[in-house]
């Protein structure tokens, strides 16, 4: 009797009680009746009254509504696809509670700052308000996101080519070790940041000084990852290879890189965490494009719902190429032991 | 009897000393060790921890040199590593990085045989019992698994001597038994020389035509057996217990007091 991962499951699990699954039912529709509720409440509830006498400085669009619709839409799909798939029905059950909360929040939070002002402007910009501006300013904000990135990955790539021939080379022959270790001491410590102040005035470009700083802050746990990695390789891989006549350049090449792999990676995830902080304070120190100066920029003007669509931006664009490297990893990881 | 002189495994007066880690001293791990291996031969290397065995076995491998003495192969002395003194260790031997036939095509493509034998890869996948597992890394295999893997990627390069450091010692005694089989069988088949160090005197007896035995500090050989034993052997028969029970006595670990009964 071949049964499915699935199957074993149902058949281990205790049965459940008719109350709770009268509650299971309730909580898988639960999610899209708030949403429900909130479009209701968004439309039908009136706003408050400074804000609906001006609707110049205070525009109130559909913008909103497309949002939440979207967000309902993709509940509804969920919803139907529980009623014909077990599985899907306990992934819905599993999950509504987050989206009941998310749905309840948004209510919330609308009702506080777009129908009676609790929470006042500018401070507290209601959703609409954002969505708004990320619309408005989609073209610099796509600009800026470009920018940014270039950025990034400029300072990204070149601390970590460097990083890795550094810890390679210093894990691998005594003589790289003796001049790089040094370095590594001396400057590890030291926040990338802390030199700022140093290249706003030194570099020619300020491009180029923050590529530097990025480099900086991600040259060091890359090193250091890598150092570690290639010295911990088990002595008897590089002896097997040498038995297949395996060259110097090859056994580093072939045998230390792709075993220390797993440590390489640990470096190159914290330094692109380095990599981003040393990006914003680039951005908001001097750099005059990209994700930091809008919001400094928008600061300026005390554009808040511009700011904060800003670091809801900030926070997309990081997540995706956080993403993009976690795959990275998998892939070139997928040898390893889950 | 050999016909050529110069051809197989020749150890003349080997010593080997180490410089102890973090102490002023020196080990003496080899004294004066001679030896000849013809070529074809299966040859285990016996003895306690500390007897010196593994150091020999990297000597003849080419990864350690001797403080005096040298060992000669086909007549000319050891100078490193080669293909065609192929390295089997206890556990670590697989680049766990690649999956089975990716380890087997490394070797094939680092001793420059790629193209003239990729088409016995499979052959060989077959011949360990891993062609269902070809595609698997090591990660995903059982300890057995891996040493065959092992096994046939370095047989797979075609080398004189295969040189094994106890390939067995990390398995369960039903699986060590089973791959013992695969040893003798992969020999016949094959008839490059094995040198095998271990610690286990059945495995001993069970594999190899003759026996060095060594005593440890400093490392020695005590003596030599000559097993005239045909293949495939039998663990129970008389012949294997007399010649277990005489290297136990060589070696002190039995003795010929007869038992005595409590009653």
């Amino acid at each position: 009797m071949k049964l499915s991962v699935w199957e074993l499951h149902r058949l281990e699990s205790s049965p459940k009680s008719k109350l709770r699954r009268i509650l299971e039912r309730g909580l898988s529709i639960l999610p899209l009746l708030l949403v429900a509720a909130l479009l209701l409440e968004y439309k039908l509830i009136p706003n408050d009254p400074k804000y609906a006498a001006n609707k110049i400085a205070y525009p109130v669009s559909d913008t909103y509504t497309v949002f939440v619709g979207l967000f309902g839409i993709a509940l509804l799909v969920y919803f139907i696809r529980s009623l014909f798939s077990e599985k899907a029905y306990e992934r819905l059950v599993y999950k509504a509670p987050l989206y009941c909360v998310i749905a309840l929040l948004l209510m919330v939070y609308d009702y506080l700052t777009l129908k009676t002002g609790t929470l006042p402007m500018p401070y507290f910009p209601w959703v609409d308000r954002i969505l708004l501006a990320i619309v408005g300013d989609r073209k610099i904000l796509l600009y800026c996101i470009a920018h940014s990135l270039v950025l990034l990955f400029n300072g990204y790539l070149s601390g970590a080519v460097i990083g890795l021939i550094c810890g390679v080379g210093a894990g691998w022959s005594p003589k790289i070790r003796y001049w790089v270790m040094p370095l590594v001491k001396l400057l590890g410590p030291i926040p990338s940041t802390t030199w700022i102040s140093i290249i706003l005035i030194v570099a020619s470009s300020l491009f180029g000084g923050s590529v530097f700083m990025i480099a900086l802050g991600v040259w060091y746990p890359v090193t250091m990852s890598a150092f570690n990695g290639v010295s911990n390789v088990d002595k008897s891989n590089f002896e097997v290879a040498r038995t297949f006549g395996v060259s110097n350049m090859g056994l580093v090449l072939k045998i230390a890189v792709p075993a220390a792999m797993p440590s390489i990676f640990n470096g190159l995830t914290q330094g692109m965490g380095i990599a981003c902080t040393a990006l914003m304070v680039a951005e908001m120190l001097g750099v005059e494009s990209g994700l930091g100066w809008y919001i400094n920029w928008q600061r300026g003007w005390a554009e808040f719902a511009k700011m904060y669509a800003a670091v809801i931006i900030i926070c997309l664009t990081f997540t995706v190429v956080n993403l993009i490297l976690t795959l990275v990893k998998k892939r070139v990881l997928r040898w390893q032991e889950e | 009897m050999r016909e050529n002189m110069s051809a197989g495994i020749g150890i003349n007066n080997v010593t080997k000393i180490f410089a102890r880690q973090g102490a002023d001293e020196t080990l003496l791990a080899l004294d004066s060790v001679s030896v000849d291996i013809a070529p074809g031969e299966f040859v285990t290397l016996l003895g306690t921890s500390g007897c010196g065995k593994s150091t020999l076995l990297r000597i003849i491998a080419g990864l350690e040199v001797p403080t005096k003495g040298d060992v000669l192969f086909n007549g000319e002395k050891i100078m490193g590593t080669s293909p065609q003194r192929g390295l089997v260790f206890q556990e670590h031997t697989l680049f766990t990085w690649l999956t089975v036939r990716e380890n087997v095509e490394f070797a094939l493509k680092a001793t420059k045989q790629y193209r003239d034998k990729r088409h016995e890869i499979s052959d060989w996948l077959e011949l360990a019992g891993l062609s269902e597992f070809a595609d698997n890394y090591p990660h995903q295999l059982s300890g057995g698994m891996r040493q065959r893997a092992a096994l046939v990627r370095a047989l797979a390069v075609s080398p004189e001597v295969l040189l094994l450091d106890e390939p067995l010692g990390a398995l369960d005694s039903f699986t060590r038994m089973s791959l013992q089989d695969e040893l003798v069988r992969l020999w016949k088949e094959r008839g490059n020389t094995m040198i095998m160090v271990t610690h286990d005197v059945d495995e001993a007896i069970y594999l190899s035509q003759r026996i060095v035995i060594m005593s440890p500090r400093p490392g020695r050989i005590s003596r030599i057996f000559s097993l005239p034993l045909s293949y495939p052997r039998n663990r129970a028969s008389d012949d294997f217990t007399l010649l277990r029970t005489d290297i136990l006595k060589l070696m002190d670990f039995a003795s010929d007091v007869r038992e005595e009964y409590t009653i």
